[in-house]
């Protein structure tokens, strides 16, 4: 009865926009004036206008295409109550919406207050291709909010590999807020403007960003490894689950990338299975070639350990679980020991969790895990989008 | 002039940073001419193609003098955790935690980096990581486990138990090692896979987080290197001389390093007590060496050569 009362409050700039209409006119004027001619520009300005929609059937962010930049926040939910924590998640979609479709930016009025968005992006908030991905972690499923019995099934924590190294300040979570663009600032710009719309009921509890490399070359993109990656992907329409909604797993991989530089090529490629400047498998040609391992039983072009064959081994087992890959690659910082932090933001989304985890079985002890350690990340489910601009992620789960 | 050959395979991050040390009195190389430091990465790699294929026969003599040091040292070890154990016995937590680095710092000499020794590697010096249940992990055994108990507990309650089973999964290593087949593969790339675990493990302070023994370990990985070096140092030398001289000399700069700290603080300081630059001259020390080390493999390489063919254009030289 009283969800809509509930903490309206603490969700104040879920309604900024419907209110300050001076602070609209305040910055208006100047914007666009100075549109330049150019190729260029003009592409730029396309990017910037490319508007992918929030609502559907499927949430955006997962089939879509991937755009250059990407950021990852985990949160728990420390909302007081269940109506609590839906508000906060209705101002999440509210928010969304807005950022995603685009608007001129509220910067505020003398006397009015804290100004209702940051302004980073200047005077109009252009859409940027910006996505807003909503999963839900397995320990949103507790007691705390009475959902313990609507846990999606098959939804767990993520478990403990054989070769992770975890660090517990960057796992798990009981919501991952997956934010994709153009561009860096409408990422920086969107993660305030949602975090603050939702302050209260979500905290913040490990963040990391992921970029893409710029189109230098046709094909899949290199990760820091200097591999072609995601060269196979299926196709996005095996991941839904019957209600609209996909299982999503985010793993933070290093690269040590120091000891992977001092490798011989020739190693490198036998343990990934690919070559290093095409990116063909190594018993082939082209980049988009299918590897014949039925034709190499014993690996003597792609050894029965590289990591593209134990990853998709094409047998016909292996056919109808596969994942679709989203990753992005990330930089961040040094270690104690002076050694570059970077590496692979991997994403997948798959209607069975229980699909990434084979493939993790068959990885585990291969070659490359001298090179790779995983960190962190976590499991969620990302139910079906919001239906209509009166609906929201979540709702069928929350309400 | 015998310099002139090491300093052309000096070029690059390596050579750039020994040409620098050298230029300060540092090291024992004559200081370079502006050197053009644009050759392309393959000529950093001092692999000639005249170089005799290596085969696996050649492994023989070094694997067995290599077997021959994991066992002396894991028989040292013996007596180093039969110590270890009567500390704890004695309900001596000072003297129980002075044995435990000195048992940990044998293990370390022995080299047995990635796995080499698979799961009795792992029983006798296993990190909590990957464990479904971390520290508390039932298969969470051996020195770290002692470790967690003596430094991270003080408990030496907690501590017998756990020594009892590191004393058991050493004697299993020790009966194993006499039989272990080494491949030879897997020794060519012994040379530099130890230090590159001391960086990742032991300079994060990842591999002991509860006592802080990393420079003992680094020390003893530096022990570990120069025998696997010295066990191939023929192999090396038939095929470039240069190579083997540039790895050693870092290895020196290392030891002089690890050497210094130990003096400036009367023993080795943990790691969390050791200041910023001093933390980052050991680190340095070794990631170079690393560096230097990682020409060897390919020098070596125990398997038949692959057609020769360029990935990323051709060497203009």
């Amino acid at each position: 009865v009283s969800e809509r009362g509930v903490g309206r409050r603490s969700f104040l700039a879920g309604a900024a926009l419907a209110g300050a209409g001076a602070a609209i006119e305040r910055v208006a004027g100047g914007d666009g004036a100075s549109a330049s001619a150019t190729g260029e520009a003009s592409a730029d300005e396309a990017r910037l206008a490319h508007r992918v929609p929030f609502e559907g059937r499927h949430q955006a962010g997962i089939a879509t295409p991937r755009p250059r930049q990407a950021l990852f926040v985990s949160f728990d939910a420390v909302a007081e109550d269940r109506p609590a924590l839906a508000q906060a998640l209705r101002a999440l979609s509210e928010r969304a919406r807005a950022l995603t479709a685009g608007h001129r930016t509220l910067i505020g009025n003398p006397a009015e207050g804290p100004t209702p968005e940051s302004g980073i992006l200047g005077t109009r908030v252009k859409p940027d291709a910006l996505t807003v991905t909503v999963g839900l972690g397995a320990s949103l499923f507790d007691e705390r909010y009475g959902l313990s019995r609507r846990r999606p099934r098959g939804l767990t924590k993520m478990p403990t590999f054989p070769d992770d190294a975890l660090v517990p300040a960057e796992c798990h979570g009981d919501l991952m807020l997956q934010l994709c663009a153009n561009t860096e600032e409408t990422l920086l710009n969107a993660v305030r403007d949602i975090m603050r719309a939702t302050r209260g009921a979500l905290a913040a509890r490990w963040k990391v960003e992921g970029f893409l490399p710029a189109g230098r070359e046709t094909g899949a993109s290199r990760n820091l490894l200097g591999f072609k990656d995601g060269t196979s992907n299926p196709d996005p329409a095996t991941v839904w689950t019957r209600e609209g909604g996909t299982f999503q797993v985010v793993r933070i991989i290093r690269n040590r990338v120091e000891f992977w530089d001092r490798v011989a090529l020739s190693e490198q490629e036998l343990m990934i299975g690919r070559r290093k400047d095409t990116g063909a498998p190594l018993d082939g040609r082209r980049e988009g070639d299918t590897p014949d391992f039925a034709a190499d039983p014993k690996g003597d072009k792609i050894p029965m350990d590289a990591h593209i064959r134990l990853a998709n081994p094409r047998t016909a087992r292996s056919e109808g679980k596969r994942i679709l890959r989203r990753g992005y690659n990330y930089s961040r910082g040094v270690d104690e020991a002076g050694q570059l932090d970077m590496g692979l933001v991997f994403v997948s989304f798959q209607r069975d969790l229980e699909h990434f985890a084979a493939i993790q079985r068959r990885l585990a002890g291969e070659p490359l895990v001298d090179y790779v350690v995983p960190t962190g990340g976590g499991y969620f489910y990302c139910p079906r989008a919001a239906a209509d601009a009166s609906d929201w992620v979540g709702s069928a789960l929350l309400a | 002039v015998t310099g002139l050959m090491p300093l052309r395979l000096l070029v690059g991050p390596v050579g750039a940073l020994l040409v620098a040390l050298a230029a300060c009195g540092g090291g024992g190389a004559p200081a370079a001419p502006s050197q053009p430091p644009a050759r392309p990465l393959s000529a950093q790699n001092p692999v000639s193609a005249a170089a005799p294929p290596a085969t696996p026969a050649e492994y023989r003599t070094p694997i067995r003098a290599y077997r021959r040091h994991v066992s002396r040292q894991l028989a040292r070890m013996t007596g180093d955790v039969a110590t270890l154990r009567s500390e704890i016995a004695a309900g001596d937590l000072r003297g129980a935690r002075a044995a435990w680095r000195v048992a940990n710092a044998r293990y370390q000499t022995v080299g047995a980096a990635y796995g080499a020794f698979g799961e009795l590697d792992r029983r006798v010096s296993g990190s909590a990581a990957g464990l479904p249940n971390g520290v508390r992990d039932r298969h969470f055994s051996g020195l770290h486990r002692v470790e967690l108990a003596l430094f991270g507990r003080a408990s030496l309650a907690d501590a017998a138990p756990a020594a009892a089973g590191l004393a058991q999964a050493l004697e299993r290593m020790r009966v194993r090692v006499r039989t272990l087949e080494i491949d030879p593969l897997e020794y060519s790339l012994r040379a530099h896979e130890v230090l590159e675990d001391t960086l990742h493990l032991q300079l994060t302070g990842q591999a002991s987080p509860w006592s802080g023994a990393a420079y003992d370990a680094v020390a003893a990985n530096l022990v570990g290197t120069r025998v696997v070096l010295r066990t191939l140092t023929p192999m090396i030398d038939a095929r470039s001389k240069a190579a083997r001289r540039q790895a050693q000399r870092s290895l020196d700069e290392l030891g002089r390093a690890l050497a210094q700290l130990r003096r400036r603080h009367g023993g080795y300081p943990t790691l969390q007590g050791t200041p910023q630059r001093e933390r980052e001259l050991i680190a340095a020390r070794v990631a170079a060496a690393a560096e230097s080390l990682a020409a060897i493999p390919e020098l070596i390489d125990p398997r038949p050569p692959l057609p020769v063919r360029s990935a990323f254009g051709k060497d203009p030289s």
